[in-house]
């Protein structure tokens, strides 16, 4: 008998011996050991507590007392600790043991990535509607200008209030509402404001009040400072600007077409187009009986990670009944055309769009055509916990002198040279210097600004 | 005394054999990160650049009425760096921007959900219809769907997510 014992003795040491020589194994170290031990230490203590709290609710003096919050945590962590292996060894920063470092929470809580927008529930109940969620971004700015003309000083940026809520698995409401200042009083818009139906991934239908998806910037950055690289938007989608129309009105379907590896998507929008200020859409109606459509075509191929090129066509028709009738009369066909190139990473990132706008009078039937665009590149430097990244953005606007629905329109040469710093995760200092003509002045000046912008 | 002596031997003997066995089955396990699905879930595999656009949420339905829920490990994880780094191809704070731009152009209402452990992960995705995680491979349970990726299973020569 005792032979036998020895036998397997013998036996469990040179399988032992067998599993160490294999190559995968991980050598230990005096440290990994002291650590696994505590290990150790630790399982056979919650093995007690388990112990003791099974014998607490044995006993029937005990069965009615209410529950402490300790057991309670202890009950609904139990049913995951159960699923665990046994305690295998494992090297201290293996992921199993990066694992039991941070598995702190209560295993049936869920909730969603954004900090500062969780939604805490519960699996078995389901998601909760409607799940508002708000998030606010806000930036400061300081600007200075080599000319007279223009004012040097602080600026208050916009404060920015997003909210999104789904209402259904299928239904979903977003808005955006800004606060600018203005001389003596905040001016609140409603920049966006849409309800959305997802049929599938190909098909989201939606209403209400867009960015317009002809430009990648105006849908990219919306009014959120913080998201953009630099301290100001291109001179051709600046809010307020006449080039292209900012917002519109009406309803869109958007969605993926599937088309494999191309990452086919559209945008395809109906709506009122333009007011008799056509910096502005039509909120209140339409100018006309024309409605305005567009439509956005991308492929953004999941291989290449943060590639996108598109391009877009607007039409519209314009009427603009408060300026001097004048020898081209006040309506005007609209027809803008629209690309756009970018690569959406930061080592480097790539944006470059241009669109050419494109009027004819009704009344004489003579043609205008204007240009704009930019380029602009940056890179996340490597060191420094990556909180540099440098950029360059050339802007250029060209509107013929005597083009008659953008009247007095400032055409643009500039560069700008800047630095993004990342405070944190959530907050970014920018700085940069701009050099060119048009937006503020006609004639070539010089500036730098600065900005801190974040998200709350 | 002898008794005990003679039962304490075997005894220890079992436990060395069981913890060799285990623990030479535990080698064989590799660090590759298993995406794994609720059954309700009608695929079995996936390519690498169809599990780049369910992860980065540019496909957000399986089918008409079934939306994909996503489940994220929080940092630090192994798991977390091998997904953001061959499917998202980002670094933590881009991530965190990501997610925000996304819900922010109104492409999103909600931006993944958190779970803490491979064990939360694996409970929660048999759970939630539609859901869809990743683990490492040793901690993956027979119980649990396991998809392929680029038709290789985690562990097999050439798999993508390690």
């Amino acid at each position: 008998m005792r032979s036998a014992w020895i036998a397997l003795f013998v036996i469990s040491c040179a399988l032992a011996a067998f599993s160490q020589s294999a190559p995968a194994g991980p050598q230990l170290s005096s440290a990994d050991v002291q650590k696994l031990l505590d290990r150790i230490s630790s399982l056979e203590q919650r093995v007690s507590e388990l112990e003791a709290k099974q014998a607490a609710s044995a006993a029937p003096a005990e069965q009615n007392a209410t529950p402490a919050a300790a057991p309670v945590e202890q009950a609904q962590a139990a049913p995951v600790q159960q699923q665990q292996p046994p305690s295998i060894p494992v090297p201290p920063n293996s992921p199993a043991t990066i694992e039991n470092k941070t598995a702190k929470a209560p295993p049936t809580a869920e909730t969603d990535v954004m900090a500062g927008m969780h939604t805490i529930y519960q699996p078995g109940e389901g998601e909760p509607y409607p799940n508002l969620k708000i998030r606010g971004f806000a930036d400061i700015d300081f600007g200075a200008n080599s000319s007279d003309r223009v004012n040097s000083g602080f600026t208050l940026g916009q404060f920015v209030l997003h909210f999104a809520s789904a209402l259904s698995p299928k239904i979903s409401y977003f808005a955006e509402v800004s606060l600018t200042p203005t001389a003596g009083v905040y001016n609140v818009d409603l920049e966006r404001t849409i309800i959305r139906y997802d049929v599938n991934d190909a098909a989201k239908i939606s209403f209400g009040r867009y960015h317009t998806p002809i430009n990648y910037w105006n849908t990219a950055f919306h009014h959120g400072a913080w998201l953009q690289t630099t301290i100001a938007r291109p001179d051709m989608i600046v809010f307020g600007g006449r080039f292209i129309p900012v917002h519109f009105v009406g309803a869109q379907s958007e969605g993926f077409i599937p088309s494999g590896s191309l990452g086919l998507g559209y945008n395809l929008g109906i709506g009122n187009g333009r007011s008799t200020n056509i910096a502005r859409p039509g909120d209140p109606g339409d100018v006309n009986n024309n409605r305005a459509w567009l439509a956005n075509v991308f492929l953004r191929p999941p291989a290449l990670k943060h590639f996108q090129i598109g391009g877009s066509v607007y039409n519209d028709e314009i009427t603009m009944p408060t300026v001097d009738v004048g020898p081209q009369g006040q309506n005007f066909r609209e027809w803008i055309s629209s690309a756009h190139l970018v690569w959406t990473g930061e080592t480097p990132e790539f944006y470059a769009e241009f669109a050419n706008v494109h009027h004819r009078s009704i009344f004489t039937g003579q043609t205008f055509d204007s240009q704009g665009g930019y380029v602009q590149f940056a890179y996340r430097l490597p060191f420094n916990q990556r909180k540099w990244k440098p950029y360059y953005r050339y802007d250029y606007l060209q509107v013929p002198f005597d083009e008659p629905t953008l009247l007095d329109f400032t055409n643009v040469r500039k560069s700008t040279l800047g630095v993004r710093y990342d405070i944190s995760d959530f907050a970014a200092f920018k700085a940069e210097y701009r050099n060119g003509r048009g937006n503020p002045l006609p004639q070539r000046t010089n500036a730098v600004a600065v900005q801190t912008a974040f998200t709350f | 005394m002898t008794l005990k002596r003679h039962l304490t031997i075997p005894l220890v003997s079992m436990l060395l054999l069981f913890a060799t066995v285990v623990g030479a089955q535990a080698q064989t396990k590799s660090n590759d990160v298993a995406i794994i699905v609720n059954p309700s879930v009608p695929l079995s595999d996936l390519s690498l650049s169809e599990a780049r656009t369910i992860f980065r949420g540019d496909r957000q339905y399986w089918s008409k009425d079934l939306p994909i829920v996503l489940l994220i490990r929080t940092p630090p994880s192994h798991e977390r760096d091998v997904i953001l780094k061959k499917l998202y191809a980002m670094t933590e704070a881009e991530f965190k921007q990501y997610w925000i731009a996304k819900i922010f152009r109104a492409e999103a209402t909600t931006g993944p959900k958190i779970v803490y452990s491979n064990s939360m992960a694996a409970e929660l995705v048999n759970i939630l219809p539609g859901a869809i995680a990743f683990m490492a491979e040793k901690d993956v349970t027979p119980n649990l769907k396991v998809i392929k990726i680029d038709g290789k299973m985690p562990g097999e020569p050439g798999y993508p997510l390690r």
